[in-house]
């Protein structure tokens, strides 16, 4: 059960981040209906990290999180959570230059953001919560 | 007298047998739970620091060491009236106003990419004048910069001087507003950089400042750029928020001008 809903999750937040990844390349605003900062973050010196855009990580990182969702065993449930943990953190850091130093809100970044934190929490509980091996029907 | 019946001595090995097991998978339940304790931890450890490493590049990538700002501005604005800071004719049918954050990057993509043909379709023919309000929510460099800006407007360049900003801007917030910056950018729009400098520390420049954020605030704007349109002394209504398509904006224009 948390596994599927941890894909579901990750999903979404791969249809999110593959929409910003495809504004981005084609020189567009993302459609800002809630908060009309989108423009503003997207330009902004933080929309890139050592010249690749965010959103093409966010991209791949929610990729290797449902690949890594795919298989079956301990190392992987630890890769999983490892995956969401770190995309976490830096979705962390993004939401406080929205916030703080941006003073622009970008509602995609936002959701991003927020299926980020719940993989975090989702992943961390399907390792704590799987059974010792070995003691599987 | 034991009410227990006695047991046989293979329901004694049994039993034993039984227990033996048990614990040996009590053992390595509890050996496999803090073996997956340790490696989530060391998983939550990696995180931290794969998180910090791209946090720290993220704090100090962006745009270091920008370009200077250009010896000269080009000629964008060059012989079309400033007063106030009102660019163009004054008696133009439209008012546009640009809400700009001199840091915000949006604004210098808009100054590349949709003044230029606002500026030579509408500006130049008459058609439009064009005000700026500089807000300042970015940060103290936004603040600066502003009280800088008003003070070009003093001299008749305000637009030169907005676009030599642009043209130079770096990382927000990153200290680079300093007086040497803006003496710079001054040098690059013909703006007396020392009686700028003297005015952004007046009266004068405060009430720029407060002018533009009481307009914001009025009209709800509260992200740039943004751009309002008012024809006559009417009142202005925001037509565009974010760099635009210069043929997106002119449509809106268009679509208010007089027939």
């Amino acid at each position: 059960m948390t596994r599927a809903v941890t894909a579901v999750v990750a999903v979404a937040g791969l249809a999110i981040a593959a929409y910003l990844t495809i504004v981005h390349y084609a020189g567009g605003e993302p459609v800002c209906a809630v908060a009309h900062g989108c423009a503003t973050v997207q330009q902004s010196a933080y929309a890139e990290l050592a010249g690749v855009p965010v959103a093409l990580l966010g991209l791949a990182g929610y990729v290797a999180i449902l690949v890594s969702l795919a298989r079956e065993g301990e190392a992987w449930r630890t890769a999983t959570a490892f995956l969401a943990l770190a995309g976490f953190g830096f979705s962390a850091w993004l939401t406080y230059v929205e916030v703080v130093r941006l003073d622009a809100i970008c509602i995609w970044c936002v959701g991003s953001a927020a299926c980020m934190t719940l993989l975090a929490g989702l992943s961390v509980a399907r390792v704590l919560s799987a059974p010792p091996p070995g003691l599987r029907a | 007298m034991s009410t227990q019946p006695s047991l046989t001595k293979r329901q004694l090995r049994e039993r034993r047998r039984a227990e033996r097991v048990a614990a040996q998978r009590a053992g390595a339940a509890a050996a496999a739970r803090r073996t997956r304790g340790r490696r989530l931890l060391a998983a939550a450890g990696l995180a931290v620091l794969v998180a910090g490493v791209a946090v720290l590049a993220s704090s100090s990538g962006g745009t270091p060491g920008a370009a200077a700002p250009p010896a000269r501005t080009a000629t964008l604005f060059d012989g079309i009236p400033e007063r106030d800071g009102v660019l163009g004719d004054p008696a133009a049918p439209l008012t546009v106003t640009e809400y700009v954050d001199l840091q915000c990057p949006g604004c210098a993509v808009a100054a590349r990419e949709t003044l230029p043909a606002l500026v030579r379709d509408y500006v130049r023919t008459g058609k439009v004048k064009l005000e700026v309000r500089t807000l300042q929510f970015i940060g103290p460099d936004s603040v600066r910069a502003a009280r800088v800006a008003a003070g070009a407007e003093r001299q008749g360049r305000l637009w030169p001087f907005l676009e030599a900003f642009y043209a130079a801007q770096r990382r927000e917030n990153s200290g680079y507003v300093t007086d040497g910056f803006l003496r710079s950018v001054a040098a690059a729009s013909r703006v007396d950089a020392g009686a700028a400098l003297r005015a952004a520390d007046g009266a004068a420049a405060q009430e720029r400042l407060d002018r533009a954020n009481a307009d914001a605030q009025t009209l709800g704007i509260d992200s740039t750029p943004t751009f309002t349109v008012a024809r006559g002394d009417g009142r202005p209504r925001v037509v565009a928020a974010g760099a635009q398509d210069p043929a997106a904006l002119a449509t809106a224009l268009d679509a208010e001008l007089p027939r």
